[in-house]
């Protein structure tokens, strides 16, 4: 039986289902849905601590966010271990990080943004007749709407990997601006210092 | 927002607010439970807006690098280019407050 968990082509399957649970959201991905596609042969005894070791190598990797050179290091410890993978094993689990890299890392992003994000933004300019507070005519006036929500993030992780809950995402807020050119300038002029920051700081060391 | 050339604002709220003041702080997350080695940099923003009763309201939200500089950069081209040409276009009155 331990021979049907040291082949690799379901072991890729298996990472991706791993992944597609702990990182991306996907729920009703159990224990007995990955073994029965993926290992039918082999009994839940047996496929649980496998499970579970394949599950503590992609949480590691992708918590450290490792680099090409750090993974090939902390695989090769992998397959000297006692009980650990095999030489084909680290080749499969090399491969899919180079491919997922990027995904799974923007999902973990996603998971620790708290605070809501910025989903979307419309204008529209324009020319008021008349207003209110002044004499003007004609002012031009810039209307902007913010489409302002929270992204999925994990609620309440319990101990099981596999049984974390992930949170519908939630309605979006609208929120509706009105400028004129003194503000639409005050308000440029604030975003130009961000932009100065970000310079600053992405200028390399 | 891939495209900033045509304005399609057909408003969802119906409220419009002033904006009374734009706080911004320029974060990095280093590190969290889910990810040892998040490393990525956030722009967080701040706005207190007032709405036509005059209730002032604060709302906070989060962008990615990327995302704010497609905004910043849609926001700067667009409208104060569609902002020049209303200007040059408006009936002229007496303009000193």
């Amino acid at each position: 039986m331990a021979g049907e968990l040291e082949g690799s082509k379901p072991l890729s399957g298996l990472l991706s289902g791993l992944a597609q649970e702990a990182f991306h959201g996907h729920q009703g991905i159990t224990e007995e849905l990955l073994r029965s596609q993926l290992y039918p042969d082999v009994s839940l005894e047996e496929f649980r601590p496998f499970l579970a070791k394949m599950r503590g190598i992609l949480k590691s990797i992708a918590s450290a966010d490792m680099d090409f050179n750090q993974l090939e290091a902390f695989l090769t410890a992998q397959t000297k271990k006692q009980g650990g993978i095999t030489c084909d094993q680290a080749a499969v689990i090399s491969k899919f990080w180079k491919s997922h890299k990027t995904k799974i890392r923007e999902s973990l992003m996603n998971q620790s943004r708290w605070d809501s994000g910025l989903r979307g933004l419309s204008w529209r300019v324009d020319g008021k007749s008349q207003s209110r507070h002044s004499a003007q005519i004609h002012t031009p006036v810039a209307i902007m709407e913010l489409e302002i929500g929270k992204s999925g993030q994990r609620e309440g992780a319990s101990k099981h990997f596999l049984q974390k809950n992930h949170d519908p995402q939630v309605e979006s807020e609208f929120l509706c601006l009105e400028f004129d050119e003194v503000k639409v300038n005050e308000v440029l002029k604030k975003l130009s210092e961000v932009e100065e920051s970000i310079s600053t700081l992405m200028q390399p060391a | 927002m891939e495209d900033c050339g045509e304005p399609q604002l057909d408003a969802k709220s119906k409220v419009t607010n002033q904006l009374v003041d734009f706080q911004w702080k320029l974060g990095m997350a280093v590190s969290s439970d889910s990810c040892r080695s998040l490393k990525y940099p956030y722009v967080a923003v701040l706005l207190k807006v007032m709405d036509h009763s005059g209730q002032v309201k604060n709302k906070s939200f989060e962008m990615t690098i990327p995302q704010f500089q497609i905004y910043e950069k849609c926001s700067k081209l667009v409208i104060i280019r569609e902002m020049q040409i209303k200007i040059t276009t408006r009936y002229h009155t007496c303009q000193k407050d």
